[in-house]
C-alpha cells in the first residue's frame, strides 16, 4: 500500500492535524499541525501554516510555523519561511527567505517546547502564528528606535535645559556638564541662535 | 488522476477541501469536500462527512456521504451513515447501514 506517496494536491486545502509515518508532499494548503516520522516536502506554490515536527524537511514554498526536524531542514531558493527552526542540519540556499530563530542544538528540547506551547494554546493556532511573527522584529527594532531618541533628545532638551531641568535622558549626562559649564551665560545665546536659524 | 493522495500511514484530523480528486489510503476524521472524486481505498478509514462529485468506497466509512453524481460501494466496503446521490451502486459483499436518498 505504500506504493503511493502522500500528496496534498495543488487545489486541496486541509485544516487540522496530519500525522503519519511516510513521506508527505504538500502542493496545496495546510493549516494546523503536521507530525511525521519521515520527510515533509512543501512544494513550490504550497502554503503551509502549521507547526511542523518531522524527520527531514524540504521547503520550496511558503511555510509559517514552528519547525522541528530531527534530521535536516533545507530551504530551497523559492522558500519563504517564518518561524523558529530547530534541526541539527540546516541548509539555506541562495534566494530563500527566512525569518525566525535557528537552533541547531537540542532538538528534543525544542520539540518539547513546541509541544507544550501547542498544548497551551490549541484554540487559535491561526492567530498564534500571527502572534509569533512579530516577535523577531521586536528584538531587532529597539536599537533603531533607541538610537534616534538618544541623538535627538539632547539637542532638543539642551537649549531649554540651560536651566538644568530634572528630566535628564539616560544618555544625556555626558553632554550636560559641558552645556552646564558654559551654561549659565551661554544657554540663552544658544537658544537665541537656534531661534534665529529657524 | 488522483491529485491528492492520503497515504496508508497518514492520519488527518480536520477538514479537507479542494477542487481535485482525492484518494484515501489512510485515516481521515472530520470533513471532506471536493469538486471531483473521492476514492476510499480498501484499507482506509474515514470518519467524516463526505461531499464530492463521485464517491467510491472500498474501505470503511462512517459518516454522511453526499455524491452529486454517483456513489459506489465496492465489495469490501463497510459504510455506516446516510447516503445521498442520484446514482448509487452497491456491490455484492458491501455492508451498509443508513438512509438512502436518491432524490426521487
Amino acid at each position: 500500500m505504500a506504493d503511493k506517496e502522500t500528496v496534498i494536491g495543488v487545489e486541496t486545502r486541509i485544516s487540522g492535524e496530519i500525522r503519519g509515518d511516510e513521506d508527505l508532499v504538500i502542493k496545496g494548503r495546510v493549516d494546523g499541525k503536521i507530525h511525521l516520522s519521515q520527510a515533509l516536502t512543501v512544494d513550490k506554490g504550497a502554503i503551509v501554516q502549521a507547526d511542523v515536527d518531522v524527520r527531514t524537511l524540504v521547503v520550496a514554498g511558503i511555510l509559517v510555523g514552528s519547525i522541528v526536524a530531527s534530521e535536516s531542514v533545507r530551504l530551497q531558493p523559492t522558500a519563504r519561511v517564518v518561524g523558529d527552526l530547530a534541526s541539527p542540519r540546516v541548509m539555506m540556499e541562495a534566494g530563500a527567505a527566512y525569518r525566525g530563530r535557528v537552533d541547531m542544538g537540542d532538538v528534543e528540547a525544542a520539540r518539547a517546547a513546541v509541544a507544550s506551547r501547542a498544548v497551551a494554546k490549541p484554540a487559535a493556532s491561526g492567530t498564534d502564528a500571527a502572534k509569533a511573527r512579530p516577535a523577531p522584529p521586536r528584538v531587532a527594532a529597539p536599537p533603531r528606535t533607541v538610537a534616534p531618541t538618544t541623538k535627538i533628545a539632547p539637542r532638543f532638551v539642551a537649549p531649554s535645559a540651560g536651566d538644568r531641568p530634572a528630566t535628564a535622558p539616560a544618555s544625556a549626562p555626558p553632554a550636560f556638564p559641558r552645556v552646564a559649564g558654559a551654561a549659565n551665560s551661554a544657554a540663552p545665546a544658544w537658544a537665541k541662535k537656534k531661534i534665529r536659524r529657524r | 488522476m488522483a491529485n491528492t493522495v492520503i497515504g496508508s500511514s497518514i492520519v488527518i484530523d480536520g477538514e479537507i477541501a479542494g477542487e481535485e480528486s482525492l484518494t484515501i489510503l489512510g485515516t481521515v476524521k472530520g470533513k471532506i469536500s471536493t469538486a471531483q472524486s473521492v476514492v476510499v481505498e480498501a484499507a482506509a478509514t474515514v470518519e467524516a462527512d463526505v461531499e464530492a462529485q463521485t464517491v467510491t468506497v472500498g474501505g470503511k466509512v462512517t459518516g454522511n456521504v453526499t455524491a452529486r453524481e454517483k456513489l459506489e460501494l465496492r465489495p469490501e466496503a463497510k459504510m455506516v451513515g446516510n447516503a445521498k446521490a442520484p446514482r448509487i451502486v452497491v456491490a455484492d459483499g458491501a455492508t451498509f447501514k443508513g438512509n438512502v436518498d436518491m432524490d426521487v
